[in-house]
């Protein structure tokens, strides 16, 4: 039986840390995922990333609360496999089977596993049923690990670096199935990666840790609104950089000014008067927001 | 992978995109626009960044919702456009382009008017 959920939220944490012995790997996070949201977990390695996305699933044991679909992840944890689907970004698929035998082994060890629509997202592909898993190319793998994934009935995708290594195209197919085939308006997806530029685009939201904590938190519409970013020339760069931004930085590409400065918020009018606004990007603001301080003076 | 410029939102910078094709014709006046989810796997955006593009074009008054249809492109949206296109050029872009054929020396006689070269 599916479980009946009232709430929007799917995940919900609060005051949510994760130790490894002495260390917080995560530290103290509160966070919500309402549904139908794509959302971009972001940090640099040992960030805290994959163990958040664990304690999600149940892998992790963490302090504070956290409820997936309404669940308990350790104490109810195979129930919420029933509607919560996991690539982890150690996960490989065995290199001996064949394509149709891994439809058949989730359609017997998964309940909510559709074999058709495994093989109806695999029509998208170029991976053939009969293809064994070590005659795949890597982007053809981790496209047939998308549409097994994919082809369970669940509510809550959680993907760790899932385009590691793929090429651009590869990544391009990945990222087109996601779309297509499980974004709905009521599923979510979670999702980390390094490649921030690439996938600023298709999230709704945004969580970024730093060294275990919660750094930033909200959607790709309020980051437009909350932070501004402002290019500018040389000439002015003193006086921008006495308005205290967050980051300051070189523009890349002929014509135009050649800096910019990033604020959290409105900057004073004076310093709005001496540059162009722009659209604040992610990767600016990840760069801003998990840099250790002292870099600061090194970057500019 | 299309990486969005900086200049604006990415939904303005879509709405853009897809007004520059229905001053094309594409698609034509009184066809259906595509899908919010074609178009968010096309160009590998968000669906409510699509949604939010969209509003934008149908609060210019260039597509209509019909009920349980999905959007229309309405009619008269591309003359509508080209009207907005023309009085762009002609109040920002001629301006500067006159001032840019003034410091060259080019006259209107020296410009080739016709396609071929």
């Amino acid at each position: 039986m599916r479980p009946e959920i009232d709430t929007a939220n799917l995940v919900e944490a609060r005051h949510l840390s994760v130790s490894y012995g002495a260390k917080r790997a995560v530290d103290d996070v509160s966070f919500t995922i309402p549904k139908g949201r794509v959302v971009g977990l972001l940090g640099h390695n040992g960030a805290g990333k994959t163990t958040l996305m664990k304690a999600m699933v149940g892998l992790a044991r963490p302090q504070g609360d956290l409820v997936v679909l309404g669940l308990n992840p350790i104490r109810d944890r195979t129930e919420l496999l029933q509607s919560a689907c996991y690539i982890p970004d150690v996960a490989t698929l065995p290199r001996w089977a064949r394509v149709e035998d891994l439809i058949t082994l989730m359609d017997g060890l998964h309940p909510r596993f559709s074999a058709d629509r495994a093989r109806a997202l695999l029509r998208r592909t170029s991976v053939g049923l009969r293809d064994k898993v070590k005659s795949l190319s890597k982007g053809m793998v981790a496209q047939a690990h998308l549409a097994l994934t994919a082809a369970i009935d669940a509510r809550l995708m959680i993907l760790d670096e899932p385009t590691l290594g793929l090429d651009v195209l590869s990544r391009k197919a990945f990222y087109e199935m996601l779309i297509d085939e499980w974004c709905d308006g009521e599923r979510s997806v979670l999702i980390s990666t390094h490649q921030v530029e690439e996938i600023e685009s298709l999230l709704s939201d945004v969580l970024m840790l730093n060294e275990g904590k919660l750094v930033l938190n909200l959607s790709l519409e309020d980051m437009d609104r909350r932070f501004v970013a402002l290019s500018h020339d040389a000439a002015v760069a003193e006086e921008m950089a006495a308005g205290h931004p967050l980051l300051r930085y070189r523009l890349a590409g002929a014509g135009g000014s050649p800096y910019a400065s990033l604020f959290d918020g409105e900057p004073p009018a004076h310093l709005q008067a001496l540059g162009r606004r722009m659209r604040p990007s992610l990767v600016d603001l990840f760069v801003a927001l998990t840099r250790k301080p002292e870099l600061d003076r090194q970057h500019f | 992978m299309q990486i969005w410029g900086q200049k604006q939102p990415i939904y303005q910078q879509l709405a853009d995109l897809l007004a520059a094709q229905l001053l094309d014709g594409e698609p034509g006046e009184g066809e259906a626009m595509p899908s919010v989810r074609t178009l968010a796997t096309q160009y590998l955006l968000n669906p409510l960044t699509v949604s939010r593009a969209l509003q934008a074009l149908g609060d210019e008054g260039l597509l209509e919702n019909r009920r349980g249809l999905g959007l229309y492109v309405n009619c008269g949206a591309r003359d509508r456009l080209r009207a907005v296109e023309r009085e762009r050029f002609l109040q920002t872009e001629w301006p500067r382009l006159r001032e840019r054929l003034r410091r060259l020396g080019i006259g209107a006689e020296q410009l080739n008017w016709e396609d071929r070269t």
